[in-house]
């Protein structure tokens, strides 16, 4: 055999013994879990755990010190490994910083190469459609029944339309995200209402693809970086100097992309944009004289994704702009940072797992005694609307963006 | 034949020992095997687990050969707890090659027996796709396969094996003498019951001396000279497995040593060093672990990143050949019959020998007792397979079915097979057995009370060498107060027992502790001490304990 046969020779073995040699830029999150004490603080503020107990999930320490120690047998963690939201709180508490939501998608990536039978049914669903669309959503079958449906949301929320721009050269890449692009539109609607308002030269991609973060969730690296370099070839092709998104989910894997592919240009959040770019003076006297008359009294949950994989900052940025609006009353929920269930893509096979987790946040949101609540993401606006309306609430939920827009424009 | 009367007495439960029970018992002889402490509590248990092709022994075509077949056989009596490792030798230089050429032609020779590929020779690119960590400067590796087997629950395998067919095993017996008539003949085996602190003695035709680096004592016990050579072996162990494959490498002194992913955790090894001292007090030194890590950091410069959880040590009972260096000493072994070398009838030793050969050993003292006892029987021990090695365990569906995690059960499927199955049944009646104890390996409760009522464990300590209970990173800061809790209600321990029990455990645990704590274990140790002494008041306990000479100094 030649040194190439040889290799090939060894790959064969190592798929046969299961292993699939960690990538140079995966050592630092195998030697960050390796600095796990088995102190157990995670267990105590994993929301998954204190949903469902440690008898269905084991929990955090145990993916540290039991479930990722030995490649050859990860595909063995199938029944646990699944029901990690990846919210990140086991990494924010941890002393030691260990980091287990990046070593949940280290392991479920080997386990969709080796053992893909034993990745849950609804993530091959999904995988499908990403295959097929390059999107996370089944799109539109009908285009007219899509803007039917927009337009019925703008008209509900009282915002006008602003059409779609895209251009080269444009200072600004608007990215909805999936949720946005194809289910929850009047993000992606309200979204450009601000842009517009603030004289914002943006544009939208001609041909909208997912960020890659649902196929890395699922564990299907491949497309993930397939979808990665879609992206960024488009983003270079338009010029652009930004990259702003409205969905929390977005913000942080866009943000980690730009990181690790050398994008060469800074994402957003559009709390982020607003705030940095805008400025507080400007949004100030945008707001001047708008729908003054109406108080509402709302509680806010914060996204994981911005929180912990982006930065506990953007919120703040959030409290702010929500401060600048006169009328608006915030009471601060308890569970105002837990987890909403809606990550990790958990509802896609354990819907009752997902939606045990985000009792605790209903609990907390009722005693706030609030009317509304606001987040600045589509998938947990989608996550808690629909199990406040399950539990017979009043509560309405609004994503952020939306919120804001609606104060934003004119009488 | 009475009750306490015997064909043939082994004595020491290692590798060998339950070897060679084992095939006594299937060939149809009244078999008795004495242990003084637990089964693989010594030797064997401080092992790699590599049932090595013998590459290293070119020199000795006839050993090369000898191990080959016994890999296959392995493969075929228990593959269950077998696990290959793909391993990569990096070279740095082409120097290092040229001077082992002989390796390579003479590994790849019965490389096909085992269904392994000849070695082969990797690009330096490919072999940094394959580890990452490897050296940038590497020139070329050289890559082949071998086969590892948990040798603790090999030795408790084939002595469970020796109990199906017949022998008796008796643990915590102690020889302390033998009967030896006026015509020198061996009648008679004098051992003190450490459990029940009595002494008893039993009649036997034969005795056989498998007490690896103790031969030499229980010689003595009839008054024969025996010698060997004794040699330390030291490991560190790493919490996981760190590298995608096995890495071999020549050590700074020019022998090889080697990193194994084992398990779940990782095995660097190992050391060589003459030595006098007492092998159940021996710990790795610094000096040694040293030597490892300088020597594996010329091809993975970022080993000392990785997490330290312990270091083991213990001494190879390697054939007397002196004034060579302990690489150049035959790896074959030696079967020494007292009757010819000294005086004493019925006494029969062994010296030198490895893992991979235990089974090999025990065959041919086997034939040699049949001959002595004119009984005419043909070794089974290579076509009859060890117990749990049937057939293949559908653990998906098992896990299924009890509603037990699927790791925890793949684990147990490593050490037991289809043996596992009486495990799980013993969870139909008490599902609240389905519990995790020890979290890191992970142990279930079940498997722990099966393990205590048809393995014969008497302390914590045999229970880890069962089920590997605390040998994961956090060293048995979780598991050891539940686990005693239950060894105690199964045993009808008292309170006292029950500390110091805890005590010899935690004892145990520092022994491979101690030396290597550094980096992260610094954390995790002072964790484990606020534990043990803050919430646990361990420190305060007032049993009778002595202390272990490792721990002397604190």
């Amino acid at each position: 055999m030649n040194e190439d046969e040889a290799y090939e020779y060894v790959k064969s073995t190592l798929k046969k013994e299961m292993i699939t040699p960690y990538h140079s830029d995966e050592l630092t999150i195998v030697s960050s879990v390796s600095r796990c004490i088995n102190c157990g603080l995670c267990i105590n503020h994993c929301p998954v755990v204190a949903a469902i107990g440690v008898d269905r999930f084991s929990g955090p320490r145990s993916i540290a010190v039991e479930l990722s120690r030995s490649p050859p047998e990860y595909w063995s963690t199938a029944d646990k490994i699944y029901l990690c939201t990846g919210c990140g709180t086991c990494k924010e508490v941890c002393p030691k910083n260990v980091d287990i939501p990046e070593i949940v998608n280290l392991i479920r990536a080997r386990i969709f190469e080796h053992r893909p039978d034993l990745v849950p049914k609804g993530f091959m669903l999904v995988n499908e459609i990403i295959t097929e669309h390059g999107l996370a959503f089944e799109p539109w079958a009908d285009k007219e029944e899509k803007e039917e449906s927009r337009d019925m949301r703008l008209e509900h929320l009282g915002l006008p339309f602003i059409p779609d721009i895209v251009k080269e050269k444009a200072d600004v890449l608007f990215y909805p995200g999936c949720q946005a692009e194809e289910r929850a539109q009047e993000v992606r609607e309200a979204a450009k209402v601000i842009l517009d308002l603030f004289g914002v030269d943006f544009t939208l991609l001609n041909e909208f693809s997912c960020c890659s973060l649902p196929s890395r969730l699922m564990g299907n690296e491949i497309k993930a970086r397939e979808l990665a370099k879609r992206l960024k070839n488009k983003i270079k092709k338009l010029g652009v100097s930004k990259v702003v998104t409205t969905c929390a989910g977005c913000t942080s894997n866009l943000a980690d992309l730009a990181e690790r592919d050398d994008w060469g240009i800074p994402t957003y959040h559009l709390l982020e944009f607003l705030a940095e770019e805008i400025g507080y003076a400007r949004l100030t006297q945008a707001l001047k004289g708008k729908r003054l008359s109406e108080s509402v009294h709302i509680s806010v949950h914060d996204p994981c994704h911005l929180i912990r994989h982006t930065s506990r900052r953007i919120m703040d940025y959030a409290m702010d702009i929500l401060a600048l609006i006169p009328g608006v009353k915030v009471t601060a929920s308890e569970a105002h940072d837990s987890c909403c269930g809606g990550g990790g893509m958990v509802s896609y096979h354990s819907k009752d797992v997902a939606d045990a987790v985000v009792k605790e946040n209903l609990i907390a949101l009722e005693e706030t005694g609030a009317e509304r609540l606001v987040t600045p993401c589509p998938l947990c606006t989608a996550q808690i609307e629909s199990n406040l309306f399950k539990s017979g609430s009043s509560i309405e939920v609004d994503d952020l963006t939306v919120f804001l827009a609606q104060k934003l424009i004119k009488e | 034949m009475t009750d306490s009367e015997y064909d043939v007495v082994v004595i020491g439960g290692g590798s060998t020992g339950t070897a060679v029970a084992r095939d006594c018992a299937m060939r149809g002889l009244k078999t008795l095997l004495l242990e003084r402490d637990d089964i693989a509590s010594a030797t064997v248990g401080t092992c790699a687990g590599m049932i090595s092709s013998g590459l290293k022994y070119s020199d000795e075509p006839d050993i090369m050969a000898m191990c080959s077949k016994e890999v296959v056989h392995f493969n075929h009596i228990a593959c269950h707890i077998i696990m290959k490792n793909p391993i990569l030798a990096p070279l740095l230089e082409l120097s290092d090659a040229a001077s082992d050429s002989s390796y390579v032609d003479s590994y790849s020779a019965h490389a096909e027996e085992r269904d392994v590929p000849a070695m082969l020779f990797l690009t330096p690119e490919a072999s940094r796709e394959i580890e990452p960590m490897l050296h940038p400067d590497i020139i070329a590796s050289v890559y082949y396969e071998e086969f590892f087997i948990d040798p603790f629950r090999l030795c408790m395998l084939q002595a469970l094996d020796a109990i199906n067919h017949g022998a008796t095993v008796r643990t915590y017996c102690e020889v302390i003498g033998f009967d030896i008539n006026n015509n020198t003949e061996l009648e008679g085996i004098i051992f003190y019951n450490r459990v029940s602190g009595t002494t008893e003695r039993v009649s036997t035709k034969l005795v056989i001396n498998a007490t690896g680096p103790w031969a030499h004592k229980i010689a003595k016990l009839a008054d024969e000279e025996l010698d060997i050579r004794l040699n330390k072996g030291a490991h560190v162990i790493l919490d996981r497995r760190v590298v995608n494959v096995g890495i071999t490498v020549k050590a700074i002194d020019g022998r090889w040593i080697y990193l194994f992913p084992h398990e779940n955790t990782t095995l660097l090894g190992t050391t060589a060093l003459d030595t006098w001292e007492d092998p159940d007090s021996l710990v790795a030194s610094f000096d040694e672990i040293e030597y490892l890590l300088q020597s594996i950091e010329t091809i993975l410069p970022s080993i000392r990143e990785t997490r330290i959880i312990r270091t083991m040590a213990g001494v190879r009972p390697l054939v007397p050949e002196w004034k060579r260096p302990e690489g150049k000493v035959t790896r074959g072994y030696r079967i020494i019959d007292h009757s010819e070398t000294g005086k004493t009838k019925g006494l029969i030793s062994f010296t030198g020998g490895k893992l991979v050969m235990c089974r090999h050993m025990a065959e041919a003292v086997t034939d040699l007792v049949c001959k002595k006892l004119g009984k005419a029987a043909a070794c089974t021990t290579h076509t009859q397979a060890l117990p749990g090695n049937d057939a293949d365990v559908d653990v998906a569906a098992l896990s299924k079915d009890f509603g037990i995690s699927l790791h925890a059960l793949e684990r147990m499927r490593a050490r037991r097979g289809t043996e596992m199955l009486k495990v799980l049944e013993l969870t139909k009646e008490h599902p609240e057995w389905k519990t995790t104890i020890c979290t890191c390996e992970p142990v279930i409760e079940a498997e722990m009370r099966y393990a205590i009522r048809e393995e014969f464990p008497q302390t914590l300590n045999d229970l880890r060498r069962r089920l590997r209970l605390g040998t994961g990173p956090c060293q048995g800061t979780f598991c050891t107060y539940k686990a005693a809790a239950i060894l105690s209600e199964e045993l009808d321990l008292g309170g006292d027992d029950f500390l110091v029990d805890i005590l010899d455990f935690r004892a145990e645990r520092w022994k491979g502790i101690r030396q290597s704590m550094r980096g992260e274990q610094l954390a995790q140790e002072e964790l484990t001490l606020g534990m043990y002494s803050c919430v646990g008041n361990l420190d305060q306990s007032d049993v009778d304990y002595d202390i272990k000479p490792w721990e002397e100094g604190f």
